[in-house]
Parts: structure tokens; C-alpha cells; sequence
């Protein structure tokens, strides 16, 4: 049984169609990449998931358990995370606290009134800082990091929320060939233990981290499976029309 | 470890703050300014509770004076309802009922024979009321400026009905003539001793407990929302009640100081819940820095008290609403984050001083070859 489950999902933006009947699953420990043209609905699919847009009709099923429609804390409750296309961390605090923020249990106004720091939680999270090259950040506002570096801060929180299902939307959007190639390699270290969706335009990125890729095109999946196999397809191929391959695109 | 470092500097200013206000009374000997820095003190405690719901959560809350004014009110109920029999009508009536015609006390003054229930009148209405309204806002996701525009209507609304029931009311003229409060066998005349220590101590909890309040994770939480609410969403917070949260406790210790005000200006009038007044508190917080609770508190005892000294004195008597707007006008385009600013930035100098002392040091040296071998195990 698939972990997420879209089925015959639409979404209408005043009478546009974003999604026009998008019908996606994803396994359990999968990392699951999702490109397309522009326009083609993969941030709104990971919108659709998350719970910040509401879908027209069709289903969304996280773990056997229809999620389409429900509020964003609820679904994230569940274990869905969600990391934005334009970074957006905490600027005003500073790299710890944000993490702070981003080891979410428990959720409840009164327990974290009255919660105490523990220092498990201390330790974990200098372990995240260090995982994602942030460690000597730690006491600095996240407004004085770099792009890059913000979008670490961003990973790392959805780390230390430790969701199950990540969805990530372009991840590596303005980082250096270094920095992206150090995202692939942590996504890969991540893999197994979360399932990850990450929407991306980086087609060398994609390469390194992708198992399964779906295509998707005008609000509906193309084409799904290997990157070699994709690579060939002729629908692919004319969807990015003008470029002749889909990695010039 | 600066994180700590810079707590301890924030705490001494607290702590300090709140040892010279509570000293004050041995320098200064004199009833009537006694009286009047404790009016000064009770705007501080009303600016410090904007803070916390503007500065740490966001929420500019226009309609402040609301809750001040129904704390002041339901002291003043209480109050009056002991003032001499000579003074009320018939039958215990207030004044002003009997020359408005009212036969009989209205159901609604009679609980406020028992001060217990005044004092939880004073602080429950008030956040009542916010709750409810919060409620309503906060799950509609509204924000910013919306927020200012409903909360300032929600003020204009109650004004008006407070103003128009002279009859249980008092109207225009509020409800004066009070006796004086007491509790414990304490009397708390509004020119001793017992009541600057009231209105004192109430800004030390306030300041104290509400700087606790934002170093749990709750105050971060706040903050966070503050900066990214959206962010704070998808990490399974649910947002409208951590922003109710803050929106109602602001609104009991507004509540709590429309009370202490009544006890010391003797009276409760509709210009405690004015658009002025509401204003003002906007002001005062912008000014000391509405990032700080005392920064906000500060701002609060300083521009009533630069006020009242400007309006008093014959040379500026013409003058000292243009003095007052240049001050503002100085403050908000040269220090954004208020005058409090000036002090963090004093403290970040000395730190940066000591640290350029300490650089040298051999252990920083060995902490950062323990962060590299951490990230190689790591990755």
C-alpha cells in the first residue's frame, strides 16, 4: 500500500485548472522527484498535499487517511512537512531558536508554556546544525545567512520536525554547484528513513538524488519511471517543446 | 553561547528597572508626585501588554483602551457601589442613576457589591471579550493592518455604548465620586504609599513574568509567528490559538491596570476606552521599542512623563504638542526599534570589546576543530 495516494486530484484557480485530474502514489522510503514545465502543477501538487490549497475533487490519502481539504497543522501532525519554493525560515531568531521552533512536539499552547528545555533536545539539534554546516551559525540571526545557507536552515527545520513525507519544492533554487551537490548528497542519506518529494528543475540534481521521476504536464502526470527511460520519452520530449531534451530544460 | 550571555544583560536591566522604581518612594517624599508616577507606571504596564501581542506576536492591537477602560469601570462599579450613603441615593443608588430617573440598581451592578467579583469582572470581561474576538479573527486568518482596523472599530463601538447609556453608566462623566479601596486591611488611597507599591509591583510581575513568558518555547513560538506565521503552520502549530493566546493575556493585563487606574485618578471615565488613549499606547510602545517589555514600558513613563512636565510648564505651554511630534518623529525614522535599541546596542559594543580580549584564546581554537570532526562523521 502506497504511503500518499492523489487520485483524480483537481484543482481550479477562478475557472484555471491547475490540476486537471493528477493521479500520483509514493512509496514508503521513496524519493520522489517531480518535473515539468513551467506551469505544469507540481507546486500546486505539493500544495494540494500539505493542505494549503483546497482541491475541487479527488482524493488525498496519507497513510490510508483522507487528508485533501484538512488544515495545514493537522496534516502536518500526520507527519507531512513542507519546505517553500522561496525560503522562509524565522529571520528575527536566530538559527537555534528556529530549530527550537522546528522540534515541534508537543504542539499545544499550555505544554509549551510550561515545558521545560530538555537536553536531548539540545544535543539533537547541534547534531542537525552540524548535518546541514551550520553549526558555527548557531547563535547568529537567520537573517544574516546567505541564500544557501537559508535554505539549509530550512531542510534542517523540516529535520528537526522529523516528518515522515517531506515535500520539498525546489530545493537547491540559488545555491552554488558545491552547495547543490552537498543537498544531494544529504537527500540521499535521507532517503529510506523519510520519503521525500522534491519538485526540481535542476536536471543534474535530479540525476544524483532521483529513483522514480514523474513528469508532469498542463495539470496532469505525462510520464513516470527512471531517469534514462524519461530521458526518452517522445510526450516528454514535445511537453518541453522547443528543447529537444528534457535537460535542457 | 551568546544566546545565554545577552539574557543575563537583558535580565539585569529588568531586575535593575524594577529595584529603582520599587526604591523611588525613599528618594522622593511627596504625595502628589507619588500619585502622578504611579499614573506614569500603570501606562507602562498597558504599553509592556501591547508589546507582548504587537512586538513579540505581531497583532497591532489598536483597541488596547478597551480593556483598560472595562478594568477601570468595573473597579469604579465596586467602588461606588461603598461610597457613603449620603452621597448615593435612595437605597444605595448611585448618584447618577437617581438623577437619570433609574428606580432600582440594574441586575448587572448588583454583583459588584463583592469586590472579588470585580476584580474578576476587571480582568475576565476584558479577556473575554478578546477571546471571543480573537477567536473570530484569529481562525478567519486575519492579520495586520486588518486586525488594527477591527480592534480600533471594536473600540469605537463599546465607546459609543458606554457614552450613550448615561443611565448605567454614567455616560459622559464616568462614574465618579468613589470610595476607597480595601483589601487585607490595606486602604489604597490613590496619594499612599500602599497604592504606588500596588501599581509598582504590578509592573515588576508584569515585566518579570512576561520576560519569562518569552524565553519558553511558547515565547518563541510567538515570535516565530511574528516573523513567518505560514512557516509556523506547516510544522502542526495551530497558529489562531497561540495568537489568541497572546492576544488575550495582553488583554487581562490591560484589564488589570484599567483597575490600578481607577484607584489612583479616583474616577472611571469614557476617555479611558478613547481612540486617543489607544493611540497613544501605540505611540509610547513604538517609541521605547515594542521588541522589549521594558523598552514599551519605558517608552510609556517617559513620553507621559516628558509630556506632563512639557504641558505643566508655562514656557511650553504653546508649544509642547510640536515638541512631543518632533520627539516621534526623531525616534521612529533614527530608531526603528525604539530608544531600547540605544541600550542593546551599548551592550553589543562592551560584549564586542571582551570578545576581541578572549579570540585569542586556546579553547575556542579546540571548539572549532571538535565542530569539524563532528561534521565529517556526519556527512
Amino acid at each position: 500500500m502506497a504511503m500518499l495516494e492523489m487520485r483524480d486530484v483537481e484543482v481550479s484557480f477562478s475557472g484555471f485548472r491547475a490540476i486537471a485530474g493528477l493521479n500520483l502514489s509514493v512509496n514508503q522510503g521513496e524519493l520522489r522527484c517531480l518535473v515539468g514545465p513551467n506551469g505544469a502543477g507540481k507546486t500546486t501538487a505539493l500544495d494540494v498535499i500539505c493542505g494549503k490549497t483546497r482541491l475541487a475533487r479527488g482524493h488525498v490519502r496519507y497513510r490510508d487517511r483522507e487528508i485533501g481539504n484538512s488544515e495545514e497543522f493537522r496534516i502536518a501532525r500526520l507527519g507531512v512537512g513542507r519546505k517553500f519554493q522561496v525560503p522562509s525560515v524565522f529571520k528575527e531568531l536566530t538559527v537555534r531558536e528556529n530549530l527550537r521552533v522546528g522540534l515541534c512536539k508537543p504542539h499545544g499552547v499550555f505544554s509549551n508554556l510550561v515545558g521545560r528545555k530538555s537536553g536531548e533536545s539540545a544535543e539533537r539539534l547541534e547534531a542537525l546544525a552540524c548535518l546541514v554546516g551550520l553549526a558555527d551559525e548557531l547563535d547568529h540571526p537567520a537573517s544574516w545567512l546567505s541564500h544557501g545557507q537559508t535554505q539549509w536552515l530550512e531542510i534542517a527545520l523540516l529535520l528537526a520536525q522529523n516528518a515522515d513525507l517531506i515535500l520539498m519544492d525546489e530545493p537547491t533554487a540559488g545555491m552554488t554547484g558545491a552547495e547543490t551537490h552537498k543537498t544531494a548528497e544529504l537527500f540521499n542519506q535521507l532517503k529510506g528513513k523519510h520519503t521525500l518529494m522534491v519538485v526540481e528543475h535542476d536536471m543534474g540534481f535530479v540525476r544524483e538524488i532521483g529513483d522514480v521521476i514523474s513528469v508532469m504536464h498542463q495539470g496532469r502526470m505525462l510520464a513516470e519511471g527512471a531517469i534514462s527511460e524519461i530521458e526518452r520519452n517522445p510526450e516528454v520530449k514535445r511537453a518541453y517543446l522547443g528543447s529537444g531534451r528534457i535537460s535542457d530544460a | 553561547m551568546t544566546d545565554t550571555n545577552s539574557m543575563r544583560w537583558r535580565l539585569t536591566g529588568y531586575v535593575l528597572f524594577c529595584v529603582i522604581i520599587l526604591v523611588f518612594p525613599y528618594i522622593l517624599n511627596n504625595d502628589y508626585l507619588l500619585n502622578k508616577y504611579a499614573r506614569y507606571l500603570i501606562f507602562g504596564v498597558l504599553s509592556a501588554a501591547l508589546s507582548f501581542s504587537w512586538g513579540y506576536t505581531g497583532i497591532l492591537n489598536l483597541g488596547q483602551a478597551v480593556s483598560f477602560g472595562l478594568g477601570s469601570y468595573a473597579m469604579a462599579m465596586a467602588l461606588k457601589l461603598r461610597t457613603i450613603p449620603i452621597q448615593t441615593g435612595a437605597g444605595g443608588l448611585p448618584d447618577f442613576m437617581v438623577w437619570n430617573n433609574v428606580k432600582a440598581l440594574p441586575w448587572f451592578w448588583e454583583p459588584f457589591h463583592s469586590y472579588t467579583f470585580a476584580v474578576f469582572a476587571g480582568l475576565g470581561i476584558p479577556m473575554l471579550l478578546a477571546f471571543v474576538l480573537g477567536w473570530f479573527m484569529f481562525r478567519g486568518r486575519i492579520t495586520g493592518v486588518f486586525v488594527a482596523i477591527i480592534t480600533l472599530a471594536m473600540l469605537v463601538v463599546i465607546n459609543l455604548v458606554i457614552v450613550d447609556q448615561q443611565k448605567y453608566t454614567g455616560g459622559f462623566n464616568g462614574i465618579t465620586d468613589l470610595s476607597t479601596f480595601k483589601a487585607f486591611g490595606v486602604g489604597f488611597d490613590a496619594y499612599s504609599l500602599s497604592t504606588y507599591y500596588l501599581v509598582a509591583g504590578t509592573l515588576c510581575v508584569v515585566l518579570l513574568g512576561g520576560l519569562a513568558i518569552t524565553r519558553t518555547k511558547l515565547g518563541l513560538i510567538l515570535q516565530a509567528i511574528r516573523d513567518d506565521e505560514n512557516r509556523v503552520r506547516y510544522f502542526g502549530y495551530d497558529v489562531a490559538s497561540y495568537q489568541n493566546f497572546a492576544f488575550t493575556l495582553s488583554a487581562g493585563v490591560a484589564g488589570f491596570a484599567g483597575m490600578l487606574y481607577t484607584l489612583v485618578m479616583e474616577f472611571a471615565s469614557p476617555t479611558f476606552l478613547s481612540v486617543q488613549l489607544s493611540l497613544s499606547i501605540v505611540i509610547w510602545c513604538a517609541v521605547g521599542g515594542r521588541g522589549s517589555l521594558l523598552g514599551a514600558a519605558l517608552g510609556a513613563i517617559l513620553v507621559t512623563g516628558v509630556q506632563g512636565n512639557l504641558s505643566e510648564s508655562p514656557t511650553f505651554l504653546d508649544t509642547w504638542m510640536l515638541i512631543m511630534g518632533a520627539i516621534f518623529i526623531i525616534v521612529v525614522l533614527f530608531l526603528p526599534n525604539g530608544l531600547i535599541s540605544l541600550a542593546e546596542k551599548g551592550v553589543r559594543l562592551l560584549k564586542h570589546k571582551s570578545a576581541r580580549e578572549t579570540a585569542t584564546h586556546p579553547v575556542a581554537g579546540a571548539a572549532i576543530a571538535t565542530f569539524d570532526s563532528k561534521r565529517v562523521r556526519e556527512s
